[in-house]
């Protein structure tokens, strides 16, 4: 053991997550006369774990394991039915993140928008505009409204403002790399860097190998649970229910 | 302060996505905001000719400026009411300010209605009330945001409200004093009117272009105001209540 001090960057604290179940649309009609059924499902059951500043996780599970639900309670889009949630500084989630774009603005006019709602200020996006254009190499289209610009170009503007905003903590959620063959290369290549720099990073994915490679600890979560919680090795025993 | 600021930015941001977005590729793109309550103008204005008990004295400018305030109360109330759903892309993927999304379609739409003011300014009867013209824009605005607000969260969780919502609002035309005026209605029932804040708010826009005098009485501004604040207040209430659960629903 080391006996430096680690800093928390996330913590979560008996975190449980309910969701009610639903058939169709809920309604107010549907609910006093009781139309609708009201089942309970528990994503999370009494979840704790703190993880640690620059530290690289990865969770693993099955499909409807809960891990999706965790980043979401992390990112903040998500509220626990009990529990405490803490992190400490930006955090940025690399998923679907052209999800904020209008097409009918222009690619300078999307870098902006997106930019405020990953949460850079107006001053950061200025400073890392030509950086950010030339990452994802839309120079030629940046004054174009997007509704011209192919899906894998839209992936391609969303994931360069993400990366370029400075992140403490990274959230990855399954779709590590965006685009065509040379994009992917390039994406991967910057999020490594950002594995180099002592960032904390959370990924999401069934990619094992990858996570092996690049994690520093991973939480195995199944029905809600965690069921383990150490170094590389889980892969291995996870494997070993799996198949 | 920093966090204002990034929060004013950003409400911002939305809002000029909002305007640029509607008119960025349409020809004469300024012209449709106004063409649509001239053409309604004209038409109620011409109609009711033939009924000379509901014409006022300059009718087409006290219908025109009763129909700005309600256009824009109606089409950023019923726009508003499912814009949590309509933007849930959004909201399940990334965390920001919520309360923006209904902000900038408020303000973005206070943008449209100042527009229209402005073209009415050559056609005041009288030098122009600024007191009254800004103190009701400030009015509609919070009670169009306050009762947005209170309908668009809870359409997360109950989507029929969006149904409701557009059931009530042509129904609501009708008891706001917009082709008629107050003095037309019994004076009993009058104070009942001022229940519903924009008889309020309309008068006092009619007020500053010199239309109507003033004859709302103290009980009516009172009781518009109160009506306001209350369900501006309810509004954010049940708003900071629901949006952290906005993602569980949608």
């Amino acid at each position: 053991m080391t006996k430096l001090k680690k800093k928390t960057a996330i913590k979560l604290e008996q975190i449980s997550k309910e969701y009610t179940l639903k058939h169709q649309k809920p309604t107010l009609v549907g609910t006093l006369f009781r139309l609708e059924s009201r089942e309970k499902f528990q994503a999370l059951k009494d979840i704790s774990f703190e993880i640690f500043k620059g530290e690289k996780v990865g969770i693993i599970g099955p499909n409807g394991s809960g891990k999706t639900t965790i980043l979401k309670l992390i990112a903040g889009i998500a509220t626990p039915t009990t529990g405490e949630i803490s992190t400490k500084g930006r955090v940025v989630s690399l998923i679907e993140l052209e999800a904020g774009f209008h097409p009918e603005l222009t690619g300078e006019e999307n870098i902006y928008l997106n930019g405020l709602i990953v949460g850079m200020t107006r001053a950061e996006i200025d400073k890392k505009y030509q950086k950010i254009i030339k990452f994802s190499g839309l120079k030629k289209f940046i004054d174009s409204p997007l509704y011209t610009y192919s899906s894998g170009m839209s992936l391609r503007l969303g994931f360069s403002i993400a990366v370029h905003s400075d992140p403490d903590i990274l959230l990855l959620d399954e779709a590590i790399a965006v685009g065509d063959e040379e994009f992917r290369k390039k994406s991967l290549e910057k999020i490594n860097e950002f594995f180099k720099q002592g960032r904390t990073i959370v990924s999401v994915s069934h990619w094992l190998d990858y996570l092996r490679t690049n994690c520093t600890r991973i939480i195995w979560v199944e029905n809600g649970k965690v069921i383990k919680d150490g170094g590389v090795w889980v892969i291995d025993s996870y494997k070993k229910i799996a198949s | 302060m920093k966090k204002w600021k990034s929060w004013v930015d950003f409400t911002l941001a939305l809002t000029s996505r909002e305007i640029k977005g509607r008119y960025k590729h349409v020809a004469l793109g300024f012209l449709w905001l106004v063409a649509n309550p001239l053409l309604q103008m004209v038409v109620i204005g011409l109609v009711l000719q033939f009924f000379p008990g509901i014409r006022t004295e300059n009718y087409f400018l006290f219908l025109f400026l009763g129909l700005l305030p309600w256009n824009f109360f109606s089409i950023s109330f019923s726009k508003a009411v499912s814009l949590f759903v309509d933007e849930r892309h959004l909201i399940k993927k990334a965390i920001f300010p919520r309360e923006s999304l209904i902000l900038s379609l408020v303000l973005s739409n206070l943008f449209h209605l100042l527009v229209g003011f402005l073209l009415v300014f050559p056609f005041s009867l009288t030098s122009i009330n600024f007191i009254t013209l800004v103190g009701s824009m400030i009015w509609i605005f919070v009670f169009t945001t306050g009762i947005s607000l209170f309908f668009s969260s809870l359409n997360v969780k109950f989507r029929d409200m969006s149904f409701f919502v557009r059931a009530i609002i042509p129904i609501w035309f009708y008891v706001t004093p917009i082709i008629y005026s107050i003095q037309a209605i019994p004076e009993k029932i009058q104070i009942l009117l001022f229940l519903n804040p924009l008889t309020a708010i309309i008068h006092f826009f009619r007020v500053s272009f010199g239309v109507q005098e003033s004859v709302i009485t103290e009980t009516g501004f009172l009781l518009s105001a109160l009506v306001t604040a209350a369900v501006t207040c309810l509004g954010v209430l049940v708003f900071r209540r629901e949006q952290k659960y906005f993602d569980d629903w949608m």
